[in-house]
Order: structure tokens, then sequence, then C-alpha cells
């Protein structure tokens, strides 16, 4: 290897680890762990106030709107147990595609003692019956898939 | 018709496989006949593949709900265009228009190379046919897993009306925004297959590159043009005042795009320097293979994991693929490995190679990154049996540092002379451009501080490069337009327009440049200084956003053939001087597959450089009578400064990116 060639070497070795540093330091300060509601419940005081992922299903009938508020309640049941866990999502709009039944998307923290995540993001998907097209994106949309 | 395009279907399978083994016979043996034969063996795959999506879309258009892709996507009152659109609108409807996009751009390598007295083209035909066969697999309905689109209920049965289409995607933008993700995916395929084509045939030289640079270039236009309208469509139509928030599916476009432009970049090191054979190879493979690898991330559900249904296989199918196919090309690199070594060396690391060089790294770099933060649930349930997550701000942070040195690239690159950077050249080129960007960054800090924003340091850096960019490069046009204007004894602006017409993809390349300064430019604001205010608001009643004021002051109903919209006006005030109203809305749909759904219509206005985005939380449908009898509406406003600058950079980019497009097949001295 020559002179040249080494230097190359060299500060391809130091922007990888750079990346790498990044990209671990990233992971270590945002990431949460992600459950489903009756995993939450299990491993609730290892996450008590900690921001953490759950999805499931909008448990049907407990949806409630507080327009003065600008607050939404429901809680996220589990899809193959009864564990739920309630949700407070204050602040921001009800997003669209969110009925009963359908399929959602929380982050934020959880407080074990109350079983509440106060949400910092909400995001429904389509409900089985609805798939958005491939490439809808975010919050609202993402692509769903059902089975045929 | 339907049966007519499943027929058609089927028929492909035969055409397509002829169509290979003609090709590779000819080929193989020399025999102009059979290649001529394979030819029209590709263009036959055209034709049946576009008669199997024309009876598809016959059966949109005359509401024919004996067929099942029809009554989910479509219903009798959907506007035509959004009829139309349906074909997309689902799996198996986009895996058939995937597949006649693959046909017709074989078709086109087909039209486009009839003079050609090689067969590079040829050999490209052979890999187009296998993804093509691919495809063709896949929608005839015989995979478990998807069904055939042109597939009729059983017993002849029938809807009496279709499910509808999601509203959400009932908007211009939805409409275009998959076909031309799908159209800048599908045509990645065509510089891939050249690549494979030309180590099939051991021509490893640069000229498979030249062959398909148009293809690469209209490539990653559409695709620039796909990804935008996509925010753009989130931006409209989501209601949560943003535009990109690092979903995976907007992940799995941005990477293709991400190893796109860094092979345009490199691309350009092997014609000047005949350097990098080998790692071209490898960047337009892995921008072919992160096509597949997006539609398997989207498609098979394994990330976003809200998807509790049995999971599709379709996922499985695409993995396989991209595993055999990244193996076919592991085994030719192998076998031609002696031809892909370069005579020439990195003679500097101050010099224009290096600066693509490091553009590459930084790109598949971000690439990696992306796909890392992605694939993240997967790899940690896969170690640790545990999922755990990155949220949105995982990315935001990565991303900064590479982002910014890849902003400063833009500029430095195209002032960095080729071979070696001297300190003459040095002072020369970066003096001006370092001195104003400095200036630039100073100023910005000092506003922002002046603001109430103590520590936007990025911002100023990022203001910093913005400015060096744009000082740097145009003082590249203007040197060369002086010049140019002198040497012609003519004007400058007539000096201008000769320089970029000389170099269109040069000087196409700079515009593209721009545009790229004036996004992150629209990103910072919009990213970084957005306000947000939410308030219950009753008639007559007035909320601050900034330095405006918003009045609820009357609502309205309007009926729509398919919905209806019910909102509310405001008047908009700043400093007590009138701006003009708003309408938000929400929109009332009633077949909406599963009853009723109502969504958020937002209102977005641009005063200057910022917008105003007002969005309603839920309303009773009869939006005026609610209002005037003292109910109360949720809004929800964004400030939002910028975005449309965003919009102007993307446009300014794809600008660019036709001037260069425009450039004639650049002959290569190989």
């Amino acid at each position: 290897m020559n002179r040249r060639r080494f230097k190359v070497f060299c500060a391809g070795v130091i922007i990888a680890s750079a990346l790498v540093f990044l990209v671990v330091a990233g992971v270590k300060n945002t990431s949460m762990r992600h459950f489903t509601p009756d995993a939450l419940i299990a491993h609730a005081q290892e996450v008590d106030d900690k921001g953490i992922q759950v999805d499931g299903l909008i448990s049907e009938g407990t949806t409630e709107w507080n327009p003065s508020k600008f607050q939404l309640t429901f809680a996220v049941r589990d899809r193959e147990s009864k564990a739920e866990v309630n949700v407070l999502y204050a602040n921001r709009i009800k997003p669209d595609n969110f009925l009963d039944g359908g399929n959602v998307f929380v982050q934020g923290k959880y407080n074990a003692a109350e079983n509440l995540i106060v949400a910092s993001k909400l995001q429904t998907k389509c409900a089985s019956k609805y798939e958005a097209a491939e490439g809808a994106t975010a919050q609202a949309g993402g692509a769903s898939e059902r089975e045929y | 018709m339907a049966e007519l395009g499943q027929a058609a279907i089927f028929l492909s399978v035969f055409s397509c496989l002829w169509a290979m083994a003609m090709l590779w016979m000819g080929l193989r043996h020399n025999n102009y006949n059979a290649v001529l034969s394979g030819r029209n063996g590709v263009v036959g795959t055209f034709v049946l593949i576009s008669l199997a999506t024309g009876a598809l879309i016959y059966g949109f258009v005359t509401d024919d709900f004996s067929m099942r892709y029809v009554v989910e996507v479509s219903s009798s009152d959907q506007p035509l265009l959004y009829k139309v659109t349906a074909l997309w609108g689902r799996m198996s409807g986009s895996l058939l228009f995937w597949l006649w996009l693959v046909t017709l751009f074989g078709a086109l390598v087909v039209w486009t190379n009839q003079r050609a007295t090689d067969h590079l083209a040829d050999y490209a035909l052979i890999p187009i046919s296998i993804v093509q066969l691919f495809f063709i697999i896949l929608v005839t309905g015989l995979v478990e897993g998807v069904y055939n689109p042109l597939e009729r209920f059983a017993n002849g049965a029938a809807a009496a009306d279709g499910d509808g289409m999601n509203p959400l995607l009932q908007t211009p933008s939805m409409a275009f925004h998959p076909p031309s993700l799908y159209v800048g995916f599908v045509s990645l395929t065509v510089p891939f297959a050249f690549a494979i084509g030309a180590l099939a045939a051991g021509k490893t030289g640069s000229e498979w590159i030249f062959r398909s640079r148009r293809w690469m270039m209209a490539s990653w236009l559409v695709l620039t043009l796909g990804i935008t309208l996509g925010g753009n469509w989130a931006y409209r139509e989501l209601g949560w005042g943003g535009y990109w928030a690092w979903d995976p599916v907007e992940n799995a476009s941005f990477m293709p795009w991400l190893l796109g432009t860094a092979y345009l970049h490199s691309v350009m090191i092997q014609e000047k320097r005949n350097m990098l054979k080998l790692w071209n190879i490898v960047l337009i493979t892995l921008a072919f293979e992160f096509t597949l690898l997006g539609t398997f991330i989207t498609r098979s559900g394994i990330v976003s994991s809200v998807h509790a249904f049995a999971q599709s296989d379709i996922g499985h199918y695409f993995l396989m693929f991209i595993g055999l196919s990244i193996l076919g090309v592991i085994v030719l690199l192998a076998y031609r490995w002696n031809d892909l070594k370069s005579p020439n060396r990195l003679e500097s690391l101050l010099s224009r190679e290096s600066a693509f060089l490091l553009n590459n790294w930084m790109l598949v770099g971000l690439t990696l990154i992306i796909l890392w933060g992605t694939l993240w649930p997967i790899i940690t349930e896969g170690v640790t049996g545990e999922k755990v997550a990155v949220p949105e701000s995982f990315f935001n942070q990565v991303v900064i540092i590479p982002g910014l040195l890849l902003l400063l690239l833009t500029g430095v690159g195209p002032i960095t002379s080729w071979k070696k950077l001297t300190p003459s050249n040095f002072r020369r080129m970066f003096y001006k451009p370092i001195v104003l960007g400095l200036a630039g960054g100073l100023l910005a800090w000092g506003y922002l501080a002046w603001k109430g924003h103590t520590t936007a340091i990025y911002s100023a850096l990022c203001v910093f490069a913005g400015v060096f960019v744009l000082a740097a490069i145009s003082d590249e046009f203007y040197r060369g337009a002086k010049l140019r204007a002198k040497r012609q004894e003519t004007t400058f602006f007539d000096g201008l327009m000769r320089l970029i017409r000389r170099n269109k993809r040069r000087y196409g390349g700079y515009i593209v440049h721009i545009g790229i300064v004036i996004v992150y430019i629209g990103i910072l604001g919009s990213k970084g200084y957005f306000l947000l205010e939410s308030k219950g608001l009753h008639l007559d009643e007035s909320m601050e956003v900034g330095k405006y004021t918003l009045t609820l002051e009357d609502a309205f109903q309007e009926e729509h053939p398919n919905f209806s919209l019910g909102g509310v006006v405001f008047a908009v005030e700043k400093g007590g001087r009138t701006m003009g109203t708003m309408r938000p809305a929400r929109g009332f749909y009633h077949k909406a597959g599963q009853g009723e759904q109502d969504t958020i219509e937002s209102s977005i206005r641009h005063f200057g450089l910022n917008d105003l985005y007002i969005a309603l939380g839920p309303l009773p449908e009869n939006v005026p009578t609610h209002v005037k009898s003292g109910g109360i509406v949720s809004v929800q406003v964004y400030h939002n400064p910028l975005v449309n600058v965003v919009w102007l950079g993307v446009a300014v980019m794809v600008i660019g990116g036709i001037v260069a497009f425009c450039e004639k097949q650049v002959k290569g001295d190989v």
C-alpha cells in the first residue's frame, strides 16, 4: 500500500467511524422500546416514565375528543388479549382514519401507576379494509396491507 | 375484456422467456436473426402487458363490479381521474403497473438502440426480461399472497357498487405521486441492466455508462419529483403541518434517490479518470436493489408493525429476488474481476476526485444510516427478541452533520480542480466564497440570536455552507459567461446562454446544486422554526400565531359529487392589517368502504415566505348550524416559515436536471 492509498484508507476509516459514532449516539439517545399493550403491562415497571411505542387497536367505544381542552383520550387494546392501555393525546388534532377497532401506533411517555401513555405522536393506519397506495406516507397514510 | 387481459398475462410469460432465450442464443452464436427475434419478444411482452393493463382500466371506466380489484378500489361515483389512478390504488394493481413500466422501458430500449452497432443494449435486454418475468409471475395470481388484478368473483357474482378509494388518496398529488415514484424506481432498472449487460458482454469500459446516462438522469429527475409530490401530499392532506417524517415508506423512496445521486457523481470519475469501475457497478446495483428492498419494506409489513393481518407473502418473493439478483451480480463481477481494475490512482487528496469520493461516501453512509434506523426494530427483535425502535428525532439528529457536509461539497466539488488542487488555485477559487459564506453565517447567527434563538449553531453553519455554495457556483457561471462573451464579442447574458448550451450536463448540474441550497434553506426554516398553536374557538373568537391574528368569522357547507365539505372562514390579520381569509374544513365521505369517514381538509396560505396552515378537529356534519348555535371548533394553526422555498428549490433542481438531461449522449474516449 503506497502512502496515498494509505491516506485515503485512513480518511475512509475516520469518516466511517464518525458515522458509526453518530448512529450509536443517536440510537442511544432516542431509541425506545416497542410493545404490544399486553407486553407493555407486563413490563410496566421497567419503562415507567420512559418513552415507548405501542401498537394495537383503538378499543371500541373508548374514544373521547374534548374540543375545548383539545384532548383526545382513548384506550389502545391488544390484538390477542384483553390488555388495554390508556392514551392521552393533547394539543393536537385527532388524526384522520381514527376509527373504532382501527390500527393505531402511539409514541409517548408511559406512566405505569395510571397505565397511561401521554402521547407525543399518534399514527393511525388504515383499517384493514384500506390500503394506502405505495408511497403513501406519514402520520395518517402509511402503507398497510391486508390479507388476500 | 378481463379474460382477454388474463390471457395476455399468461401469454407474456412465454414471450418473455422467448426474448431471453433468443437474445442469449443470438448473442452467444452471433446470430443476428435470433437477436432480432428476441427484440421482438421484448416488444411483444410490452404489447401483451399493455393489453392486460388496458383491460383493467376498461374495467374501472365501465364500472365492472364483477372484478374483485375494481370493487376494492373504485366506485361508480368516483371521478374519472381517480377511477384510472385506482390502477395503482392497491397492491396487485400496483404490481401490474410496475410490470407494465418495465415492459415499456424494455420496448424503449429496443426502439432507441435499433441502429447501435454493438450489442450492448441487447445484452441489457436480458436482465430487463428477467425482472419482467419476476413481476409477470407475481401478477398471474398463481403465487400465494397476491391475486391477479383481472380476476373476477367466483360464479359470476358481482357487487352492486365498489368500496371506493380511500378519500385521502383522492387528490391530484396522490394521483401523480405513486406513478412518478414507480417510473423513477422502474427506470433505474435500465442503467442497472446496462451495467449487467456490459459485464456479461465483457465490455467493462465506460460505454454502458454513456448509453444509459439519459435513463439515469430521467430516472433521477422523476424520483426527485415523486418524492417531492409525496411530501407535498402529506403536507396538504394529512393535517399535521409537515411534509417529511422519516416514515419507513418515505425512507424507502429516499434511499434509492441517495444512491442514484451518488452514482451520477461517481460515473464522472470513471469517464474522466477511468477509475472506480467496480464501484459504479456496485452503486447502480445497490440503487436497483434498494427499489426492490423499498417495496419489500413497505409491502411485507415487517417494519410498520401496525399490521396485525396475516402478512402477505409478497415480501418474501421480493427478498428472494433481491438475494438471487445480488448473487448473480457477484458471480459476474468475480468473472470479470481483472477487467475492472483501474489503471489510474487518486493523485491527491485535494482534488475533485476526492471531493466526489467524499460525496459518495457521505451519500452511501447516509443511505446506510437511514437503512439502519428503518430496520432497527427488526434487528433488535432478531438479536434480543425485543423490539426497539428509533423515532423521527433519531433521523433528524444523525443526518445533520453528513447533510451539512454534503451541502458544502456541492460547492467544493465544482471549484476544485481535477487531479490536484494547487495553493494558487485554492486562493483564486475558494477565497471569495469562504469570506461571503462566513459573512452570511455570522449574519444569520446574529439575526437568530436577536430573534431569541441563541443556540442556532447548525442554522448558522447551514447558512454559511449555503452562501459558500451559491458564491462558488455563481462565480463559475460568471467567469465562464464573461470569458465566452468576450471571445464571441457578445453580451454577458448571451455568453451565459452559450456557456450553458455548450456544456449542458455540467451547468445543468450546477443549477441542481443551486436548487439543493434552496431546499436546505427551506428545510432549515420549516423544520427548525415553525410555530404551533391549538385552541377551541367559538364564532367571532380569535387566536394568535406569531404575528398573525385569526378570527373565526363564518361557517360554510358545500356539496360535491362524492363528498360534502363543511368548514369555517377565518379572517387573517397581521399588525391590524387585513391579510385575507382562510377556509379550513372537514370532508365528509359517505362511501368509504367501512362506512362514514371524515377527513381534515386543511387550508394553507402563503404570506410571503411564510405559510399559515389551519387544520380543524372533528365536527358534526352540518358545520354552519353547529357553529351558529354556539358550537366549538377545535383549531390547530401552524406557522411554517419557508416551506414554499422547499418546493421552489425542488423546481430549480428539476430545471437543472432537465438541462443536464438535454445533453446528447456524451461520447466517451474509451
